[in-house]
């Protein structure tokens, strides 16, 4: 239920970015969210149509939102492991600890934005 | 003429939260004062706890609460009742609490003196607010015996957030199939480093064990400046 605070941290940040390229539009933003993120996708995806309208910046914008897997890496058997909810010993050889490489971050990766030029 | 642009990023989205919390947790720390965030469902126990052992806590320190609640001064008034200091934030129907809020709620206080603890008492839920640091030194989740034992892995996020979890309520043990071995060994798989208390704010067990945690950590953090 959080999603549209976040994505209204993401319009900030936008913003900003958009500020220091002096760009008026955003054509397309992608974001990366983590199984463990605490972010459900479709409703950041939601929270970003019910921004449309308020936000110029973003009212064209194309939001793509990859959704990164939790990855651990195991100490026992040094593989990694791919899991499907959180767990304590290595699916693959039961030993551990393991550790959360990947899946619990919630990342803006890449920004297309439109710079209005003046014709020389 | 529009040219595109495509810049690369690696910045998180919570990135304008953090950078508060940040500056909140520096203020804080170099202030001496050590802020506890408490986290649960709704109705786990927050506040019996903070009303059943901050005025032992207050005769040696001075005590600060935050009071996270979408709507009422209900709980705010609870722990004054108790002889505590404390301020309600309302969140409006938001589900959790912001580091921004803290701040605004802690410029408008102002106080004279810096507290020697701050407890943040979130809005009860255990899914939004783990996303959220709010400047803390400490994060707290609360589960009470009614709840049941399988709370950590359901909630994994706000169990692997915290370095210390309370299990509250543990008067009621022998009416509820609840087997607090079990839900340590839950919430170990979850965060092997968590810290586990085992307290009852009805009876008062656990909580000169509660109190003397909370003493010994922030001497550590303040060793440690």
């Amino acid at each position: 239920m959080h999603e549209l605070s976040i994505c209204q941290g993401l319009c900030t940040q936008l913003g900003n970015l958009a500020g220091e390229h002096g760009a008026e539009r955003i054509r397309r933003v992608e974001v990366e969210v983590g199984a463990m993120s605490n972010v459900v996708p479709e409703l950041l995806a939601h929270a970003f149509e019910a921004m449309r309208e308020s936000v110029p910046l973003i009212s064209e914008a194309e939001l793509v939102i990859r959704e990164i897997p939790l990855v651990a890496l195991c100490d026992g058997c040094g593989e990694e492991q791919q899991l499907e909810q959180f767990a304590l010993s290595c699916p693959g050889c039961g030993a551990g600890p393991l550790k959360i490489i990947q899946g619990e971050d919630l990342l803006l990766r890449q920004v297309e934005l439109e710079i209005e030029e003046e014709v020389r | 003429m529009t040219k595109i642009e495509q810049i690369h990023v690696k910045e998180s989205l919570l990135k304008v939260n953090d950078f508060v919390a940040r500056e909140l947790r520096e203020r804080f720390t170099s202030q001496g004062s050590y802020v506890v965030n408490l986290l649960s469902s709704p109705g786990a126990g927050k506040t019996s706890l903070l009303e059943a052992s901050l005025p032992a806590l207050a005769e040696d320190y001075r005590v600060l609460v935050f009071e996270g609640d979408l709507e009422t001064q209900l709980d705010a008034q609870r722990i004054r009742n108790a002889g505590i200091d404390a301020l309600q934030i309302t969140t409006g129907g938001a589900c959790h609490l912001e580091a921004h809020q803290i701040l605004q709620a802690f410029d408008a206080l102002s106080p004279e003196e810096p507290y020697d603890f701050i407890f943040i008492e979130n809005v009860g839920n255990l899914v939004c607010p783990a996303s959220y640091d709010l400047g803390e030194h400490l994060r707290v989740v609360l589960l009470s015996v009614p709840e049941g034992q399988d709370k950590p892995p359901k909630y994994p996020a706000a169990f692997r957030g915290a370095q210390a979890m309370a299990l509250t309520k543990i008067d009621v043990l022998d009416y509820f199939d609840f087997d607090p071995d079990e839900a340590e060994r839950l919430a170990r798989e979850i965060q092997p480093d968590i810290d586990v208390l085992r307290l009852s704010a009805k009876t008062g067990d656990g909580i000169p064990t509660w109190l003397e945690f909370l003493r010994q950590r922030r001497e550590e953090r303040l060793a440690a400046r």
